[in-house]
């Protein structure tokens, strides 16, 4: 049974292209990915996300029962403040990938992909032993939208956002006289929002940011672009990029991974001796050299020899190349500025080692 | 435009030159479906094909997708100009968007299971 968000109809009846992703049928495009993605570059585009999965932690142990289950210190989390994490197995790899908000003193929300939710349930409640904790699956409840683009906070003030919020906080607050969560988060590199919403409110609010948002530009932006987005950004998509044989160090993510953390977490033997004494593999970006595109598996070379594989590679539409990541063996020659190849349709097309992220991030607030 | 045209239920299109040479491409349908197209391979000159073959690839911003000869066939000229810009593809796919101009190397009976365009398109709905 395909799982519909609460505006599926609207995307239907404005013409959008759907697809299945992750057992829900969402707007893939509404009229072009490239379109659509420099919407979100230059002004501002809207984003039904509901599909992702809300989940609620709380407790007296709450936060020592994240702090197993991640390698971010969860108590340095302060009230109201957001931080990146990864769900780590015994080996070190990754369960998901995700945010997590601290909304009350005990209480914490998670937010998680659409793919993951029941995996990352199981993995939390087989995790729970020893705590007093409560996890509370509220994905059904609410809905989803991001606001992303360099005009998005100026249409939030206009809708009713009245105080200024740093990047990575979340906030009740009434947008177009709707209670709701409001977090300064994203999945595009570019400054914005994301608005927890509950069901019966969603429409209508879809709605208000598209009317109150037009001044300024907005369209509804759909997967595809989401997709292009989070690449330009070297943001990592889950099942293409990162997986549970991959760890958070493989990945490049040994910035959410705190060294001095005390509390143990699952894994953690793994990614401290790995941050120790290094990985077998790498995750690096890579811009083709001619006009040829890299896609999710196919396979890379260096000197002839086949060194690893693309994750996810799609055009850049902000630089005019085609970018990709890839994981490679851990080789100090395959560095920024080397040349690898990659294997399309039986031929080896050159690649340049770039620097993550292609498109320099803007998600910093500026003040 | 259609007057000469048969198509591929793959979305292919087949326009009839005379003298056993025919214009291959994608139909409307399939470039609206593909979306903003980015990026073409086409086969060389003089190569040959067998009917239902992969001759060309086109990409979309999401995909690759690989293209297949209508009827058999040698290239004899491709579009250039659409490899450097695919675009045209999406723009006009008739017209400037044509993949490659072939000589039919098999025979008439070839062409017995492509369709009419506007029966193609009434199939579509």
């Amino acid at each position: 049974m395909v799982k519909e968000t609460f505006i599926h109809d609207k995307h239907v009846q404005s013409g959008a292209k759907m697809v299945d992703f992750a057992g829900w049928d969402m707007p893939v495009q509404y009229s072009s990915i490239i379109d659509e993605h420099k919407t979100v570059r230059e002004n501002v585009g809207l984003f039904d996300v509901s599909h992702m999965g809300e989940l609620f932690v709380s407790g007296n142990d709450a936060e020592a029962f994240l702090n197993k289950i991640v390698p971010q210190d969860i108590s340095r989390l302060d009230y109201e403040k957001a931080v990146y994490c990864q769900l780590t197995n015994k080996k070190g790899g990754l369960t998901d990938d995700l945010i997590i908000y601290k909304t009350g003193i005990l209480e914490y929300l998670i937010i998680c992909n659409a793919s993951r939710v029941d995996e990352d349930l199981n993995y939390m409640v087989n995790n729970t032993r020893g705590f007093d904790v409560e996890i509370e699956n509220c994905s059904h409840k609410y809905s989803l939208f991001a606001v992303q683009g360099p005009k998005a906070d100026t249409l939030m003030r206009k809708m009713g956002l009245n105080t200024h919020q740093d990047s990575f906080t979340i906030k009740p607050a009434v947008i177009a006289n709707v209670k709701l969560l409001i977090s300064r988060t994203g999945y595009t590199g570019e400054d914005g929002y994301e608005l927890l919403v509950e069901n019966k409110y969603s429409e209508y609010l879809w709605d208000e940011i598209l009317k109150q948002g037009r001044e300024f530009g907005i369209k509804p932006v759909g997967l595809g672009a989401r997709d292009t987005l989070r690449l330009e950004a070297g943001l990592h998509l889950y099942g293409n990029d990162l997986n549970e044989d991959t760890t958070p160090i493989e990945a490049g993510l040994s910035w959410s991974v705190p060294k001095d953390k005390t509390a143990d977490y699952n894994g953690k033997d793994v990614i401290m001796n790995q941050i120790q004494n290094g990985v077998p593999k790498k995750l690096i970006g890579l811009k083709m050299l001619d006009k040829s595109i890299a896609r999710h598996e196919y396979e890379v070379y260096f000197k002839g020899e086949k060194v690893g594989y693309i994750t996810s590679g799609a055009p850049s539409p902000i630089l005019s190349a085609n970018i990709a990541l890839a994981y490679v063996k851990n080789d100090k020659e395959i560095c920024t500025g080397a040349v690898v190849q990659v294997m399309i349709r039986e031929k080896l097309h050159d690649a340049e080692v770039v620097k993550r992220p292609f498109v320099e991030k803007r998600n910093k607030v500026r003040l | 435009m259609e007057k000469n045209m048969l198509c591929t239920k793959s979305h292919e299109f087949l326009e009839d030159n005379g003298n056993k040479t025919y214009t291959v491409g994608l139909t409307d349908y399939a470039v609206e479906q593909l979306g903003d197209i980015v990026y073409l391979e086409l086969p060389d000159v003089g190569s040959t094909f067998t009917k239902g073959e992969t001759f060309a690839t086109v990409e979309s911003v999401k995909a690759a997708s690989e293209i297949y000869m209508p009827i058999s066939g040698k290239i004899v000229e491709i579009n250039e100009s659409a490899v450097d810009s695919p675009e045209v593809l999406n723009e006009d796919c008739f017209e400037k968007g044509w993949l490659v101009k072939i000589e039919a190397t098999g025979d008439a009976s070839e062409q017995s299971d492509l369709l009419e365009y506007s029966k193609y398109k009434e199939d579509l709905e």
